[in-house]
């Protein structure tokens, strides 16, 4: 069996094990009404996840998310709030400052060559501080106006029980991953975190998909923060904190790695569901929110140590010679993996 | 009238830093010819190689292919007119399938989706029309080393190379995957492609090569037809000497004081096999074989610095701990291989790196350092090993060469070594200093210690050793410890024809 | 020493001084004041702390984000052990040992699993960050804990010696034992050689192993230190208590001119990194920049100041290169 199918399983056994923990224990789990919300909370992590995978693919990382879809939807908010535009106008320039942002994270971390989590977590800061300039205010005090725009709400309706978030997850994730698997972009993504020299030296050129892949989860990012915005019909300074967490721990689950080339938008969608599935199922239990914190970077860290274990052994199975760095690398965890 | 010739370089010239490599080089490859490249380490293979690739530009000459000339000056412009490398360290992306891995940088597409079926068609007709069978589909990660290489064949062929240059193929194979390589390189040879095949390994270059072509300081020797030579013949134009000439051979001796250090039955799943030898006081042994033959593996498992599978190493009698910091608490240190990358820390000062290992001894138990001390012991070695610039302050990343190998040598001179392990004590070091650090190492000698010596240099090898084993494919093939020995005899050794076998072939 | 390196050691007091002069020249009333200067070293006190311990991984080539939940975590052990106790003087000294051995545990557990396994130590320590906040969470149950004696645990951060608030004594002299440490011990010089490279270090006879995990625990103690002065400074304990704390630190590590590749760095240059932090929020605020900026320009700094130390690095690498090709293309 193929090594992918094979991460592939384990992901899906991991989310089986979790719906049928909450099934079998919780009577409410299982109703459609609950699915419906699981799969409408799912959707604007899931939506950022389609993005995250593709950087995480070429071994990078975006800390920035949760704080651009927050500074989104603020402009937006602020936009709907303060002037005539229309709607659509409006998600215009969202996504537009979607993809601007996300170049920016791909500048710096293709052109002036910042480890990324340093860039993206520096650039975390300025977008969630911008979120605080555009809020808007009476009396100087930030006041959390209700988006009254019937245009705009409607996002966050629903066709059937089915949420219009969900959908645009769905058809999100269908698209990148068919942008992942059958274009040449796609491979070109896997060619750069698998093995930059040889991409390079193939014609690729990698800086153009490095920016690439961080506008794409800038601009997943803006379509986030419509349907969060619409969802609430607000939007706060403190909306998404920690979104980008979430986000991580649903593609590591879903079976990219850190060191690149590896995993694909279906994984993240499992990782995501199973997000979604664990934070649902300890809200139904009641459990207090720190709870929640503590699973979800309990999550990470055993995802990540998993992912390192299971490329050893990949490794080990796979290539005889190995580099004499690679012996002795073991254990010296200085490196940061991703500062190369 | 050169209809059959494909590629003709012609005085081809060039320079680093002053130096001459190549000097008037002539090669010339027939079309549906395997073309053997050989030359001993530094002859100019490589950087002729990367001439005719694209990766360097040529001083001087003329390099004509297909009967007009043409200027090669980015790997772009080879592959254009169809030459393709493979390289050793092979440079395919693990984790996508053989077929996006042969396609990669020139996908088929309409406005960049994919043209799958039609790539993989294309896969599967080449590898129908030259006798090739690897899966499409397959990851490359799961494939073999052997499978790896027909994939970089396949990339090669869909471009359409009538040339493909094999820098030692078979380095890492077994002599099956080897086997069938030989095979792929005699269908390739019968639908016309030229293989310009670099090896150090004689047995192959004779069951495949055409022609030879041989290299030595950067200048032509010979070309050879095939038939018309035999090994003895290729290895003495390869050293350059006489078979009458007996300078620069090396007189080996046995000594009989205590051993020091005992390898018995030492194996290593994949990398080394049996290896069984002893070491005495004051001895130094040469260790010879080609780059890959498991010679810097096994010293590493002595050093404690890499797990082995059985057998066991006795120091002074006892077992020696698989504990780098054990081992050199004992009295064992090791100058590696890679300078740069396992020998320094190049963002630190002299004394700082030679006072690495040291701070057991400058300040015992205590946790402080002895900052005076440092620099006196630090002073000590400059002054010693003559390491220039004398400014202990300097940062080993602003040294040349020679001074930083004098750096990692100063590392272990006063530790009272019992054994030293020594990993191509000289590589890529000017020849004045060369000569420096083989006083050094003869200067151990005589105090008593025992070191062991491996190195590619078969002058340097016959120059500081007392006795010599050779490795070949993780196994001692030869051991030299009598009378005279000279360059051919170990590389004979090492490249796989021994004094026996090249009898047999002259008659 | 050459003249770049003469500039390079004089360049720091300089620009201090030349930003302390605008500042004087633009508020010559309130900022050249013993008073503001003795609360730009108030502020800086707890990062300050932070910094003598978060430097070590950073000088390996790693990064400790976790310290500003670490410092929330012990603050709350601290503050809820004292209350238990009944504020008595003996509770003061369990609980302030109980914080830091809440920090030393976080730090052995991140230095176990990044010496373990090949990971991101960013990721690991940015998800303990976010566990060790949901504990504190728990611990505290989402409440301000207010502790207001005894005078014991209220000195430590609110106390002043000779005029001068405790704290900056903390911290002057954790700086001097961090500098002690990396400068003067035989530990303090494996620092530099793993971070410089780790294989060479290794064949030295140096065990990366050990150095690794001491200096996650040292990072770990330090920020809970840190935590237990915030606490005791703000007579309370909180889960949000030190949070964003790490981007300060990282941004006073980072001007301060250690390299996020390891290997090179001072713990004086981070006290400098963190003195002009502390000087530039002290000058935002005299100047009337509303604090919302301050997360931008922060952001701003940091990417400045590594992107300066990578292009320097590059450019000296890159000068090796040039100079062979100039070579090479001199000879044709």
């Amino acid at each position: 069996m193929r090594q992918e199918t094979i991460r592939r399983l384990f992901s899906l056994a991991l989310l089986f094990t979790l719906i049928i923990i909450f099934g079998t224990t919780s009577k409410y789990f299982l109703t459609p009404n609950n699915i419906f919300t699981l799969l409408r909370e799912a959707a604007v992590t899931g939506i950022l996840a389609v993005g995250v995978t593709f950087v995480i693919i070429t071994a990078g990382i975006d800390l920035s998310t949760g704080a651009l879809v927050a500074l989104i939807a603020m402009i937006c908010a602020r936009l709907l709030y303060s002037t005539t535009l229309s709607v659509p106008v409006i998600l215009l320039i969202g996504a537009i400052i979607g993809i601007l942002a996300g170049s920016l994270n791909g500048f710096l971390v293709a052109k002036l060559k910042l480890p990324d989590f340093i860039a993206t977590l520096s650039t975390q800061g300025i977008f969630r501080g911008l979120t605080l300039v555009f809020a808007i205010r009476e009396h100087g005090v930030i006041s959390n106006k209700v988006i009254q725009n019937p245009a705009f709400i409607i996002l966050g309706g629903h066709i059937n029980g089915l949420y219009l978030a969900t959908i645009a997850f769905i058809i999100i994730a269908v698209i990148g991953q068919f942008i992942l698997r059958e274009t040449r972009f796609g491979i070109y993504t896997y060619a750069v975190g698998a093995n930059l020299k040889s991409a390079n030296l193939s014609g690729i050129n990698s800086d153009r998909v490095k920016i690439m892949v961080y506008t794409i989860s800038g601009l997943c990012c803006a379509i986030g923060a419509f349907f969060l915005a619409a969802k609430m019909q607000s939007a706060t300074p403190e909306m998404g904190i920690g979104l980008e967490f979430d986000v991580i721990a649903a593609v590591v689950v879903g079976g990219c790695s850190f060191s690149g080339g590896r995993g694909d938008v279906f994984g993240s969608v499992i990782g995501t569901l199973f997000m979604a599935v664990l934070t649902n199922g300890l809200y139904k239990y009641n459990f207090p929110a720190a709870y929640q914190i503590i699973i979800k970077g309990l999550v990470i860290v055993v995802m990540v140590i998993f992912d390192s274990m299971y490329q050893k052994f990949m490794e080990a199975r796979t290539t005889k010679a190995k580099k004499l760095e690679d012996m002795y690398a073991q254990g010296n965890g200085p490196e940061t993996g991703v500062a190369q | 009238m050169n209809n059959d010739i494909l590629l003709s370089a012609r005085d081809i010239e060039k320079s680093f830093s002053g130096v001459k490599v190549l000097k008037k080089v002539n090669l010339e490859i027939r079309r549906g010819e395997v073309h053997a490249l050989i030359g001993e380490n530094g002859a100019g293979k490589s950087t002729l190689v990367k001439i005719l690739t694209g990766a360097y530009q040529k001083d001087a000459g003329i390099i004509r292919y297909n009967d007009t000339e043409v200027e090669l000056n980015s790997r772009h412009d080879a592959i254009k007119l169809g030459i393709s490398v493979i390289y050793q360290e092979l440079s395919l992306i693990p984790t996508l399938t053989v077929t996006q891995n042969i396609f990669l940088g020139r996908e088929k597409d309409t406005a960049g989706i994919l043209n799958k079926k039609s790539m993989r068609k294309k896969v599967i007709e080449i590898m129908d029309y030259y006798g090739l069978s690897v899966d499409p589909d397959a990851i490359v990660e799961t494939l073999s080393i052997a499978q790896r290489q027909i994939v970089e064949i396949l990339k090669a062929l869909t471009f359409e190379s009538s040339l493909i240059i094999m820098d030692e193929p078979t380095a890492s194979l077994s002599s099956k995957e080897a086997e069938s390589l030989f095979n792929i390189i005699n269908n390739l040879k019968q639908k016309n492609v030229s293989i310009l095949y670099i090896s150090h390994r004689l047995e192959e270059i004779y069951r495949l090569a055409d022609r030879i072509t041989i290299l030595r300081d950067g200048k032509n020797i010979a070309v050879l037809e095939k038939g018309q030579t035999n090994p003895t013949d290729v290895i003495r134009f390869m050293i350059g000497k006489e078979l009458a000439d007996t300078s620069g051979l090396g007189r080996m001796r046995r000594n009989d004081k205590n051993v020091v250090l005992k390898v018995n039955k030492l194996s290593c799943k994949g990398v080394f096999a049996d290896i069984s030898f002893e070491v005495h006081e004051g001895e130094v042994l040469g260790i010879g074989g080609l780059v890959g033959s498991g010679r810097t593996e096994v010293l590493h498992s002595i050093y404690g610095a890499k797990k082995y599978d059985s057998g066991e190493i006795l120091f002074n009698g006892k077992p020696l701990p698989s504990s780098i910091i054990k081992n050199i608490r004992a009295g064992i240190a090791m100058i590696p291989e890679d300078r740069r990358n396992q020998g320094l820390i190049p963002l630190l000062d002299i004394t700082r790196n030679i006072a690495a290992p040291n701070y057991d001894r400058l300040s015992g138990r205590n946790i402080w350092v002895k900052a005076k001390e440092e620099l006196a012991f630090c002073k000590e070695a400059i002054l010693q090993l003559d390491i220039r610039p004398n400014n202990p302050e300097i940062q080993v990343m602003n040294l040349s060469g020679g001074n930083q190998q004098k750096v990692v040598v100063g590392k272990w001179l006063m530790r009272n070594l019992k054994l030293l392990l020594v990993d191509e004590p000289t590589a890529g070091i000017d020849i004045g200093v060369k000569e420096e650090i083989y006083n050094i190492i003869e200067d151990l000698a005589s105090k008593g210690v025992a070191v062991i010596v491996v190195s590619s240099d078969l002058k340097e090898l016959l120059r500081v050793s007392h006795r010599i084993i050779v490795l070949r494919n993780g196994r001692i093939i030869k051991e030299f410890n009598d009378g005279f020995v000279s360059q051919e005899d170990v590389l004979k050794a090492a490249s796989g024809i021994t004094r026996e076998e090249a009898e047999q072939f002259e008659q | 020493m050459n003249n770049r390196q003469i500039i390079k050691r004089f360049q720091r007091p300089l620009i201090l001084l030349i930003l302390m002069l605008i500042l004087t020249i633009l508020q010559p009333r309130i900022f050249p004041t013993a008073s503001n200067f003795k609360s730009i070293l108030l502020a800086i006190s707890i990062y300050g702390v932070m910094i003598c311990g978060a430097i070590y991984p950073v000088l390996l080539g790693g990064i400790d984000l976790s310290v500003g939940a670490v410092a929330a975590l012990s603050g709350a052990c601290t503050v809820l052990t004292i209350v238990n106790g009944g504020y008595s003087n003996a509770s003061v000294i369990e609980g302030v040992t109980i914080g830091l051995c809440a920090g030393v545990m976080v730090g052995l557990a991140h230095g176990i699993i990044i010496t373990n396994f090949r990971v991101p130590p960013f990721l690991i320590t940015l998800a303990s960050m976010n566990i060790v906040y949901g504990i504190t969470q728990l611990l505290t149950n989402n409440l301000v804990i207010s502790c207001l004696k005894p005078k014991s645990f209220t000195f430590i951060g609110g106390g002043r010696l000779l005029g001068i608030p405790f704290p900056i004594y903390i911290f002057l002299s954790m700086a001097l034992v961090s500098y002690l440490i990396l400068n003067k011990t035989i530990f303090g010089r494996s620092v530099y050689c793993v971070g410089g490279n780790p294989v060479a270090s290794v064949l030295s006879g140096i065990s990366s192993k050990k150095i690794t995990v001491a200096s996650y625990i040292f990072s770990g103690f330090t920020a809970a230190l840190a935590g237990i002065i915030l606490a005791s400074m703000n007579q309370q304990a909180i889960a949000k208590a030190a949070q964003g704390y790490e981007n300060d630190v990282l941004t006073a590590i980072v001007v301060g001119g250690t390299s996020l590749m390891g290997g090179e760095g001072s713990i004086q240059g981070s006290v400098f990194g963190a003195l002009l932090v502390g000087l530039l929020n002290n000058g935002l605020r005299l100047m009337g920049v509303p604090s919302i900026y301050h997360t931008v320009i922060k952001g701003a700094i940091i990417i400045a100041a590594v992107a300066f130390d990578i292009y320097s690095r590059n450019k000296n690498s890159g000068l090796v290169k040039f100079k062979k090709s100039a070579a090479r293309i001199g000879k044709a």
